[in-house]
């Protein structure tokens, strides 16, 4: 696992010079911000077994509150992030402490509602630019605004946080805490039978859990420079991190960056390719993806690694 | 190596010698890349745009001498440029302001086009010429209206269409115009649909008339899915305003003429904001008691055998649909561009940019009912209006300015009477 680890991280801090472009550079970003949401959500989704689909509540606050902090007091983008992160964390307990009552897809669906009505209330909020969304600064007034012309930055402060964000996982799965959510998973009723304090450990989650969706929108409208209701709060917004999870491996450390170092090279190419001709192929494809997934790998590609492993580490003996 | 493998390997040798040899005869290129939402809930306007986009490339590209003074009808490509020719490449933004973002880079860095075009939505405007203004690419926003996309500073961004603001001055003219002819416009009333569209419209008509000192009775933003506007409409009879705006989605638009009649009232104009009072379904649902309805439109077919009937039939044997003013606006910004690339001469974009930027297209040059095509330090076509139309029968007839109307102007409506 360590020689693993390591080859991952050498490769991704030399992608950006080994494929010298703006565009390149571009995607690399994409799939650092795909694996930090997906990451994020991976907490309370795939360790805990909750799967979440709006977690976009916390992606839009991350992405609205830096930008309004801008457009109301000039202030530099960045500094609204921990501002989002704190409301997230208001937000998580206000909607865990009755969501966590309900079990399985009723518990997707509370889920989906509240999403869906925060992003219908941001989009009739003059407050928040209602339907017209926000801007971030047109040109970087200095380093602090984080609007740069290369993509390059923005790459290595996303790793960083992907980084981290791997690092407090890797921490969660060793500790007692991280016990407790695999518990919680495989039977909620027998965790608590052993005493399991299920209903705090799972809100210990989603806290965890939305600190970390939110960084990831806030990095997302610094980057991009413009939030609007449904880039923020979409309900594809969502769904995106569930699908890029599962597709490397719910409750995994390394699934939800393995599913977004597929995923988002896949969409960008079928975009690329065939999206110019106006025939949706791209969203065929992609679909196509999810559901030979769905049929043949539900477990993600982490359990197909785990079953292909072990025959590939015999074939050299055989032969 | 004999057999299938070697004549493939011949075929292909064959097929790569023409590809090289192919561009080295052909005239140059140009490339336009365009940015639009071809797939999500956009997907129609973004196709009809692409579909109006290849006819004008195509009227660019081959001589027609037929439509009168249309920049570079006449001549086969671009003169300037030894006559290279526009290639168009289209992608999918799929109405999302990130991938937005990312195409146009894709478009400037591995595509290497000259001018970027496009892109819809105002969001994906927003963040697209952001980046075509890092990178020093001209940007010629098609039709996106949001107010803001011009004016944040940006030196490589253009904008052909006309914006609320231009709407909402046209509307100011227009009264003048009644007023002077012996009509009564003593208030207005505007009543739009309260998101981004409807609310950015609206919020231009309001500051207009106050400048013009016209009274606005009364404004009544509403919610494109209600199921009934009673209320809405008992307002309005009881504020007895002149001239009511709508700024309406297409259901709505129908529910409010439906109720307007169920509640008998009727005031002497009512004017719809383009949009639901173009769709298609909106003269079949109301037309007999709509009579005399205004509307909003830049676009007009007009007479057989005009440089615009001509367009129209091009588009039309393409799609078999007439050209739509969203579509229409679209194809008179690449006109534009593709007026100033020939001027530029080269294809710099810093030379590019000041051609834009001296632009000065007269009426008579353009396909829709502007004043002409002339931007100002932000990028805004200051010379961009519209045409007023107004309901006769089952069609709308072009009515207001009266350089251009083609039927005469009724008022008041007669609505079902």
């Amino acid at each position: 696992m360590k020689t693993g680890t390591l080859v991952l991280a050498v490769a991704l801090l030399a992608y950006p010079f080994v494929l010298y472009d703006h565009f390149y550079w571009d995607i690399g970003v994409g799939l650092l911000l795909a694996a930090i949401s997906a990451s994020a959500w991976n907490i309370v989704g795939g360790y805990a077994g909750q799967v979440s689909v709006g977690h976009a509540m916390f992606f839009g606050i991350g992405a609205y509150v830096p930008l309004l902090v801008f457009n109301l007091w000039q202030l530099p983008p960045i500094a609204g992030a921990p501002l989002a992160v704190a409301l997230s964390l208001v937000l998580a307990v206000v909607i865990g402490l009755p969501t966590f009552r309900l079990r399985g897809h009723y518990f997707s669906m509370a889920t989906i509602a509240v999403a869906e009505l925060i992003r219908i209330f941001i989009g009739t909020w003059d407050f928040v630019g209602a339907a017209i969304g926000l801007q971030g600064p047109a040109v970087g007034r200095g380093w602090w605004d984080l609007t740069f012309r290369s993509e390059l930055p923005y790459y290595y402060i996303f790793l960083v946080v992907l980084a981290v964000l791997l690092y407090v996982t890797r921490a969660v799965e060793k500790s007692r805490f991280g016990y407790y959510l695999r518990a919680i998973k495989a039977g909620e009723r027998a965790a608590r039978s052993l005493g399991v304090p299920v209903q705090q450990t799972k809100l210990k989650a989603l806290l965890l859990s939305a600190v970390f969706t939110s960084i990831a929108g806030s990095l997302y409208s610094i980057k991009t420079g413009f939030i609007d209701p449904e880039s923020g709060f979409g309900i594809l917004i969502s769904v995106q991190m569930v699908i890029v999870a599962a597709l490397g491996g719910a409750g995994t450390l390394y699934g939800p960056l393995v599913g977004a170092l597929i995923l988002v090279p896949a969409q960008t190419a079928t975009n690329t390719w065939f999206g110019g001709g106006g025939s949706g192929l791209t969203y065929i494809l992609y679909g196509g993806i999810i559901l030979v997934l769905a049929r043949f790998e539900p477990g993600g590609l982490h359990e197909l690694w785990q079953r292909l492993a072990p025959r590939l580490r015999r074939t050299p003996r055989a032969a | 190596m004999t057999g299938p493998a070697a004549r493939l390997a011949a075929i292909a040798t064959a097929c790569l010698a023409v590809m090289g040899a192919v561009p080295a005869l052909a005239a140059d290129t140009v490339k336009i890349g365009i940015l639009w939402p071809l797939t999500g809930n956009a997907a129609a306007a973004g196709q009809a745009s692409k579909a109006a986009a290849e006819v004008a490339a195509d009227i660019v590209n081959d001589a027609h001498p037929d439509l009168g003074n249309l920049p570079l009808a006449k001549t086969a490509g671009l003169p300037n440029m030894g006559g290279a020719r526009l290639e168009l490449v289209f992608v999918d933004h799929q109405g999302s302001p990130s991938v937005a973002q990312q195409q146009a880079l894709r478009l400037i860095t591995q595509e290497k086009v000259d001018v970027l075009f496009g892109a819809y939505q105002s969001s994906c405007s927003f963040t697209a010429t952001a980046v075509a203004e890092r990178q020093g690419i001209p940007f010629m926003v098609g039709e996106s209206a949001a107010a803001n996309i011009t004016g944040r500073g940006f030196k490589w961004v253009f904008r052909g269409t006309p914006i609320a603001s231009d709407y909402a001055a046209t509307y100011m003219r227009f009264f003048d115009d009644m007023k002077k002819r012996g009509k009564t416009i003593g208030s207005i009333a505007v009543v739009n649909e309260n998101t981004d569209y409807g609310t950015s419209v609206a919020d231009a008509i309001e500051a207009a008339a106050k400048k013009n000192g016209i009274p606005v009775a009364i404004r009544i933003p509403y919610s494109a899915s209600s199921t009934d506007v009673s209320a809405q409409v008992l307002q309005l009879k009881e504020k007895q305003p002149d001239v009511v705006i709508f700024i309406s989605y297409t259901a709505d638009a129908i529910l409010y003429i439906k109720t307007m009649r169920n509640l008998e009232y009727m005031p002497p104009m009512v004017i719809g904001d383009d949009t639901g009072f173009s769709d298609p379904s909106f003269i079949p649902a109301v037309a007999d008691i709509a009579q005399g309805v205004m509307n909003r439109s830049a676009w007009d077919i007009g007479k057989p055998g005009s440089a615009t009937y001509l367009i129209n039939e091009m588009y039309k044997k393409k799609t078999s649909r007439d050209l739509d003013d969203t579509s229409a606006r679209n194809m008179q910004s690449f006109f534009a561009l593709a007026d100033a690339l020939n001027r530029a001469g080269a294809k710099d974009p810093e030379k590019i940019r000041v051609a834009l930027s001296q632009t000065d297209l007269k009426p008579d040059q353009l396909m829709m009912g502007y004043e002409g095509v002339k931007f100002d330090s932000t990028g805004q076509n200051v010379l961009a209006a519209t045409y007023l139309i107004q309901l006769h029968g089952k069609k709308y007839d072009l009515v207001w300015p009266d350089r251009a109307a083609e039927a005469q102007l009724q008022w008041p409506m007669k609505g079902w009477k």
